[in-house]
């Protein structure tokens, strides 16, 4: 595991070295941050509130608990957990890129949700915060962009408390032959030609219809949250498989 | 800086706490001698991003 790794990892379907994919999809997000929430209604047609309004009713979040919302971006989840953590609890938005948080923070403050909400730069394969600190942690379409997910997910339960739950939603694989190729017209044709009409920026949005291809399926996230010491692993599609939440305990 | 958020951040490098240096607005680790900058109030905790601390500023605070 710790073994001098392979020097290059994947960008989409590019072979890169490791700190050159860092740096890659940190500029994708730069450069997407300003339009992030315009596209990604225009992407999904609006499904994306969707599949957080499940995630957000599927975590248990009440009054007085810490969250940790990982890669949150610009800060849809963040702005409900908010709500129902209240003023005796806290959520902590921490993203790698300091475009996305200024964007999160200017949406947030903006929609008048504050006081219990706080933000951290950090990558989420070595977390800033203690052991056993939250009671939930979210990672919504990000996991796919981190270079080394085992030491994410390690991380990430590292600063769970014991009984605490990670919640991942990311894209997945769909397992109807029919919807596979209608998504994957849609990702390599449509897509890209979306994200050059309106954000001026047709390589990002393949990019994210490569990213979604090379990550793991249902099973092989599942087992590598088992690997890294989670408990009663599961998940769960929605949109046929176009997304799955994955859920797991820190024992 | 919240003393909430403080009570829980750590060096991401060592896993110590960090303390606050009002001077510099830096969160600062003497375990791994890194100081982590605080930019637009959002503490930068990123090994890439810290400074080294010089072998004075490594030593326990005097009185």
């Amino acid at each position: 595991m710790s073994d001098k790794k392979q020097d290059t990892t994947h960008f989409g379907y590019q072979e890169v070295p490791v700190d050159e994919k860092v740096k890659r999809v940190a500029d994708v997000f730069h450069s997407v941050a300003g339009k992030y929430d315009l596209m990604n209604d225009l992407m999904s047609g609006g499904i994306h509130r969707l599949w957080k309004r499940l995630t957000i009713e599927q975590s248990g979040a009440r009054a007085g608990m810490q969250v940790l919302d990982i890669a949150g971006g610009t800060g849809d989840l963040t702005r409900k957990f908010s709500r129902l953590v209240g003023p005796s609890g806290k959520v902590v938005l921490a993203d790698i890129n300091d475009s996305m948080l200024k964007v999160g923070r200017d949406k947030l403050i903006n929609a008048g949700a504050a006081g219990n909400i706080e933000y951290v730069q950090a990558n989420a394969e070595c977390l800033p915060f203690a052991d056993n600190t939250f009671d939930i942690i979210t990672i919504a379409f990000g996991l796919r962009n981190v270079t080394d997910k085992d030491a994410a997910l390690r991380s990430m339960q590292r600063v769970l408390k014991p009984g605490g739950k990670l919640m991942v939603l990311e894209f997945s694989k769909t397992d109807n032959p029919l919807l596979t190729k209608a998504y994957d017209f849609y990702s390599f044709n449509i897509l890209p030609q979306m994200g050059k009409l309106i954000a001026d920026d047709a390589e990002s949005y393949r990019y994210l219809a490569e990213s979604i291809r090379m990550h793991p399926d249902q099973e092989t996230l599942k087992q590598m949250m088992n690997d890294a010491g989670f408990v009663g692993c599961r998940y769960q599609n929605m949109t046929g498989g176009v997304v799955a939440l994955h859920t797991g305990i820190k024992p | 800086m919240d003393q909430k958020l403080l009570d829980i951040l750590v060096c991401p490098v060592s896993k110590a706490p960090v303390e606050l240096n009002r001077e510099t607005n830096e969160l600062i680790c003497r375990t791994s001698g890194l100081a982590y900058p605080i930019r637009d109030d959002i503490p930068v905790m990123l090994e890439s991003e810290a400074r080294t601390l010089t072998a004075e500023e490594r030593l326990p605070e005097k009185k």
